[in-house]
Order: structure tokens, then sequence, then C-alpha cells
């Protein structure tokens, strides 16, 4: 009896030296992997985002499918940050190339996520609407950026997307940029007898008017802006670049199209 | 299996298709004849011909429009129906935008430039 007991404990003793054995070579080949230069080690940092080669290069491909259908519009294709397709049109392209991406049998980009302003005052066209498309059928996304200023009008896509509506609105109450034959275009998220269009760079972050309940006129009253302080500048730069190794890096792949492509 | 025993396709506002090889077939017959007007080089008129062709062909040759389904992978017919009518209303708008040309405006300098 307690022979056998003993040999049982000598099973499981022998049973955990083996389990240790083998743990011991495990480590080894992780420390080997660690050291590798091989490329296609797959990131495990929870930092780093993660590329994915094949991805990228459908994405560029079908970047350059697109840009080789409608030449007439496109001029400039890339992949951003390793799996965002972004296709750069001029403006009077935005109701052809949005209805390819939407009617032809390999895009099928029938959902309208979202259409984004942009405002980069330096720029000879400062604003930039940026076009969010998901194709359920193919489940991918793909994003079309196009310009304009203040005074070009841009071709609304109500024709196209019904769903354009609102997002246009949107962007002409935030932005100014005007939306040419749109149903119903006016403001849609600012108050009643709201100057200006908040989301342009040049316009304050007070605002131009504050609004306060008057007691003696019983009711709320708009007055133009008071500063109790005067407006103080911050200096908020730091004489050291913060993230020096993002600067050089390009999150951005430009994809060759048209003529780039035969040359290759 | 002559009798087409499909009930509903489970899709809201989308009826089941009582002749769908017919209707397939007159609308891909437009495509291709819409796509003969362009110029024969055009990208985009090669790519769609060679999937509207490639389509005709499987709908014309099986009768199950069940098989057709499954060797599609776009779908129940009625959708695939959907797309063809889609390709046909874009190949029409191709044709009068002439999307073919060289590209019409070149983008100012550092219009695409980020960070600027």
């Amino acid at each position: 009896m307690a022979a056998a007991k003993w040999r049982n404990v000598f099973s499981l003793a022998s049973q955990f030296c083996a389990k240790r054995f083998i743990y011991q070579p495990r480590i080894l080949t992780a420390v080997q992997r660690l050291q590798t230069t091989d490329t296609t080690v797959k990131e495990v940092r929870p930092t780093v985002r993660q590329s994915h080669p094949l991805v990228k290069k459908q994405l560029a491909e079908f970047g350059q499918y697109v840009a080789e259908c409608m030449p007439k519009y496109i001029q400039k294709v890339h992949v951003a940050n390793g799996d965002e397709l972004d296709i750069m049109i001029c403006p009077d392209g935005v109701i052809p190339v949005l209805t390819f991406l939407k009617d032809h049998h390999n895009a099928q980009f029938l959902s309208l996520a979202d259409i984004a302003g942009l405002d980069v005052p330096t720029r000879q066209y400062r604003f930039e609407i940026v076009y969010n498309l998901l194709s359920l059928q193919y489940n991918s996304r793909i994003r079309v950026r196009t310009y304009t200023d203040e005074l070009t009008p841009i071709d609304s896509l109500c024709d196209v997307f019904m769903g354009a509506n609102w997002y246009e609105r949107e962007i002409w109450d935030m932005y100014g940029v005007f939306f040419a034959n749109h149903p119903d275009l006016r403001r849609i998220l600012t108050d009643y007898g709201f100057e200006g269009h908040p989301q342009r760079r040049d316009f304050p972050l007070t605002g131009y008017v504050e609004v306060r309940y008057d007691d003696e006129v019983k009711r709320v009253v708009v007055e133009p802006l008071e500063m109790t302080q005067e407006f103080r500048k911050f200096e908020y730069s730091s004489p050291w670049e913060s993230f020096p190794a993002y600067r050089q890096l390009a999150a951005t792949e430009e994809v060759p199209i048209g003529e780039e492509t035969e040359k290759k | 299996m002559a009798a087409y025993l499909k009930k509903t396709t489970g899709l809201t506002g989308l009826a089941v298709a009582k002749h769908p090889q017919q209707t397939l077939k007159v609308v891909y017959e437009k495509i291709l004849r819409t796509l003969q007007k362009m110029p024969q080089d055009t990208a985009y008129r090669q790519h769609t011909e060679q999937i509207v062709k490639g389509r005709l062909h499987m709908v014309s040759t099986e009768s199950d429009m069940m098989k057709v389904e499954e060797k599609l992978k776009c779908g129940q017919i009625e959708e695939v129906i959907l797309q063809a009518q889609r390709e046909l209303s874009l190949s029409r708008k191709m044709l009068e935008w002439k999307a073919w040309e060289p590209l019409m405006a070149e983008a100012p300098k550092n219009q695409w430039k980020w960070p600027i």
C-alpha cells in the first residue's frame, strides 16, 4: 500500500520534471524568435501598428484599377497608415467618381459612411472635402478626397447618395462650402441667427457673441463678446522636438497611377 | 426543377424575381451594347466587358438560378439583377462623362502634401 503511494509520488515528480524539461526549450525558441531579422514576424507590441503587406497590396491594386477606369478625374492615389485607401480627385469629378464606386461591379461602395471637411488656410484651395465609403459586399472601405475654396461650389452628392443631404448641410454650416444643386442647403448644427462658420481656422475660439439672461427685459439677450481680461497668448511650443521619430516617418505610401504604372 | 421554388429573398423591399434568367440576359446585353460605343482600349470598357461576358455566359448556360448564385458568390439572384442594373446606368453615364479622357485638371502644388 505504502509502496504504491510512493510510486505515485515518484511518477508525479517525474511528470513534473518532464514538464519543466519541455518548458525550457520553448523559452529558448522564443528568444531565438525575438532575435531574428525576419520581417514577417507578427507585431505583438500593442503600441505599434501592425502592417499587413497583403492588405496593402490589394488596396494599392484596387486604387490603380479605379485610376485606370477614371483617368479623367483621379489625381493621386495613396495607401495611408498601411490599410486605408485614399483617392484624390479634382472637384469636378465628385459625382462621376463616387457614382463609379457605387455602381461598378467590382466596387459596390453602396454605403456613404460620412462626409468630412478640412481647413488648411495656407493652401490655394483651403478646404478639403473627404468622402468615406463602405462596401458591404466586399467588406472594405475607401476614402475619396477633393478640394475647394470659399467661393467655388462643389457638386452635391444628394442625387447619388440620399444620405449625403445632412452631411453636406453640416459642412456648409461648419466650413461654408457651397454645394451646388443641393435640395435643402441650410444650417444644421448652429443656433438660430448664428453668423460665421465655426470650424474655419480663422474663427475665434470664443466666438463673436455671448448670450445671457437679462433681468430687466426678461429675456435672453445676445451681445457682442466682452472679455473680462485681455486676451493672452501662451507659448506652448517646446524648444525640443517632442516626437522626432514620427516627423520623418511617412504615414502614406503613394500608389503609381497612369503613365507611372506603364513605366514600371 | 422547372418551377422556381423561392418564396422570399429575406431582404426588405426586394421581391423574388419572376424570370431572373431572362431579365439578366436582357440587362447584360444592354450593358454590352452601351460599352461598344466606347473606344476599344478604354480600361473601363475592357474590365466591364470581361465581367459582364463572364456572367452572361454563366447565366445563359445554367438554367438553375440557385447554382448560378452559388457560382457567382454575389448574393442572391435578385441582388445580382440589381448590380447589373446599376452597372447599366453607370455605363450610360460613363459614355456621357467620357471618363477615359486624360486628367482634366492637375492639383495645385502642395495641395495633397501633408504635413504642410
